[in-house]
């Protein structure tokens, strides 16, 4: 692994090489040859003396392996021929892992991997219930030396412990739960009990965020699933139209039901003023009457019927003994609709 | 020219000698210095440029740091019966770098023991444990009544506390395992199960059950709606009669009123002469006859017998 040795190796390897016997070693153009070496080791030494870091990142500077520096961003200058070895780091960057899917390239808008990772996105909940949950861990390296040194495989290893707290944070909640209102619950403890993790790792690692994405029940299931919602949406739905249609026939009955007691008040009044009337005008005719009780009876028979009989259609007269009446009067050609005998 | 000869061979010489006397530790390593392969002196931790005797002594290096190991994926019965696959995950690193060496030679050979130490371990544990025990933790939790019928929660799962929980069954894999590690010269940091779920006729299974108590569901809230639609439309209805019949009643009761005030006012003027009103009262309804009507007169009647004659009676 050490590349120190390695560089000596080759270096004096192929010096040794080329510094060899010769048959002939006072030949011209031997010097010439050395000058060639020295001149491309002294063009290496300047070229591996310095190097550039990027805004975003730090350089782990390295002197025979060990760690000697940690390098911020602009042009530095090292020990050149592999002495000293830079390791970059992207420190101010947030990085990403995905859980359950994958973003495909970095195209706007942003597309993910049709096919469906269910290995790592399938779960359980706590009642025994199958979960797909799909999730996004944010990170920062915040000591590029931790995150190159503590561990071997520190990205592995994050998402290793994603996934374990992720079910655990799951599996200690109700599916029903996980669905709906624990999300953000689930998020928060996921994203603490990381960081719990990488902090006892010590791998230099600062969790962001942990961002719940889809989390749904396992594909076999959803129709069935959406069924409930649908169902529940019609209990409501039929609810509210039987109070709508309850709503609109009960006012209106209300309403007949008054106009129903206004009118018979209606007639009340009018039937008790009739009889008032009636009888007032019964009981000044009475009045009359009783001063000259024959006269008047005649008086009132007579233009009764001087009023009545213009008006009457046909006119019989009976006569007794006689099986068909008498036409007394044939005014007008009418049919005898009503016959009214009169005494 | 021999004389940049012979300093070209001494600076050669000199080089090699340098280099076959010197090895470098990196800052992810540790060292051990064996002669003919023997181990010889303490392991090497600090990173840097070290010393050793040429040609007769080796390095051996391995990793200082915290090492990953990621188990065959195992399926495994728990105590209820139940085939569910684990997929565990450990990290590990090496402590005793002589230790290792000796006992296992290398990361492969390391690798090799760890799998069988900790797969059967977490088989055990598996296996001698409820499914619901594995997943759950021990701060599980569930508010019974905050459970709505049409939420998705299996009813055919007991929902009490776990004994131990997942972390503690996760602790106890740790030690378990740990018992045999120090001989390998391997510290084992934690145990994790990263993933468990049912297998796939499992998995099918469970599905299937879900769905059916799903579309239960479904039809116990449809028929829930008609229920209620029915009951509302029930009382509609009642309510409908109940104010019509009502007001229909109250109707006839001031129409009766105002009839038999009317029936007393005409009793109290007619009784004054029963005969005279009667008279009357015929001449008016004479008066009511239209052009339709056809008058029948008996030849006895007042009114002919004047027209038949003026004479006096």
């Amino acid at each position: 692994m050490s590349s120190g040795q390695n560089i000596l190796s080759g270096l004096f390897g192929a010096q040794a090489k080329r510094g060899g016997w010769q048959p002939n070693p006072s030949r011209p153009g031997r010097l010439p040859v050395i000058v060639l070496i020295v001149a491309v080791l002294a063009l290496w030494g300047v070229l591996s003396a310095f190097y550039t870091v990027q805004p975003e990142q730090r350089a782990v500077v390295k002197r025979f392996g060990a760690v000697v520096n940690i390098a911020d961003p602009g042009l530095h200058f090292k020990l050149p021929f592999g002495i000293d070895q830079v390791q970059l780091v992207a420190t101010e960057r947030v990085l990403k892992e995905e859980f359950g899917f994958r973003t495909i390239g970095e195209s706007q808008p942003t597309r993910y991997a049709d096919s469906e990772l269910p290995d790592e996105s399938l779960m359980l909940s706590g009642d025994l219930n199958m979960i797909d949950a799909e999730w996004v861990v944010q990170y920062r390296i915040a000591d590029p030396v931790k995150f190159l040194y503590a561990m071997r495989e520190p990205v592995r290893t994050l998402r290793d412990i994603s996934e374990s707290v992720m079910r655990r944070a799951v599996g200690n909640r109700l599916g029903s739960d996980v669905l709906t209102t624990a999300r953000t619950e689930i998020a928060e403890s996921v994203e603490l009990e990381i960081q719990q993790a990488m902090d006892r790792y010590d791998n230099g690692i600062r969790i962001v965020t942990v961002q719940l994405q889809d989390v749904v029940p396992p594909k076999a299931v959803r129709p069935a699933f959406n069924e409930v919602n649908e169902a529940r949406q019609e209990r409501e739905r039929m609810i509210n139209e039987a109070t709508k249609q309850a709503n609109q026939r009960v006012p209106l009955a209300r309403g007949q039901a008054n106009r129903v007691i206004a009118e018979a008040e209606g007639y009340a009044t009018e039937r008790v003023n009739n009889a008032l009337g009636e009888t007032a005008r019964f009981r000044s005719i009475l009045a009359e009457y009783r001063s000259a009780p024959d006269v008047t009876r005649t008086r009132m028979y007579l233009e009764t019927l001087n009023q009545v009989l213009p008006d009457v259609g046909q006119v019989l007269v009976m006569q007794k003994g006689q099986v068909s009446p008498l036409p007394l009067l044939n005014l007008r050609d009418a049919r005898p609709a009503a016959t009214v005998e009169a005494k | 020219m021999n004389r940049i000869n012979a300093l070209l061979l001494l600076v050669v010489i000199a080089a090699l000698l340098i280099n076959a006397s010197t090895y470098v530790i990196d800052q992810a390593e540790q060292g051990i210095v064996v002669q003919f392969g023997e181990p010889v002196g303490s392991p090497v931790t600090e990173p840097g440029l070290h010393w050793k005797l040429p040609f007769v002594q080796d390095v051996r290096r391995f990793d200082k740091r915290l090492l990953v190991w990621d188990g065959d994926v195992n399926q495994i019965p728990t105590l209820g019966r139940e085939f569910v696959i684990v997929d565990t995950t450990a990290r590990w690193r090496i402590v005793d770098p002589l230790m290792f060496l000796r006992s296992v030679r290398d990361e492969h050979g390391a690798r090799t023991r760890i799998d069988d130490i900790i797969d059967s371990v977490v088989r055990d544990i598996i296996s001698g444990t409820n499914l619901e025990e594995i997943v759950r933790s021990h701060d599980w939790k569930v508010a019974l009544d905050e459970i709505d019928e049409g939420d998705m929660v299996r009813s055919d799962v007991d929902l009490g506390k776990p004994k131990k929980g997942r972390a503690q069954l996760e602790k106890d894999m740790l030690a378990e395992a740990s018992r045999l590690m120090p001989s390998l010269g391997i510290e084992l940091v934690d145990v994790r199960i990263k993933r468990i779920n049912y297998i796939d006729s499992v998995r099918r299974q469970v599905e299937n059950r879900m769905v059916a108590e799903r579309q239960s569901i479904a039809e116990r809230f449809r028929s829930e709606g008609q229920g209620r639609s029915q009951e509302i439309l029930g009382q509609m209805e009642r309510e409908l009669r109940t104010i019509s019949s009502e007001a229909e009643r109250k109707a006839a009761e001031v129409r009766g009123k105002a009839d038999g005030e009317a029936t007393r006012v005409y009793g109290v003027a007619y009784g004054a002469d029963p005969e005279f009103y009667a008279f009357f009262r015929t001449l008016e309804s004479y008066k009511a006859m239209g052009a339709n009507t056809t008058l029948m007169l008996d030849s006895d009647s007042e009114y002919y017998r004047y027209l038949q004659s003026t004479r006096r009676r």
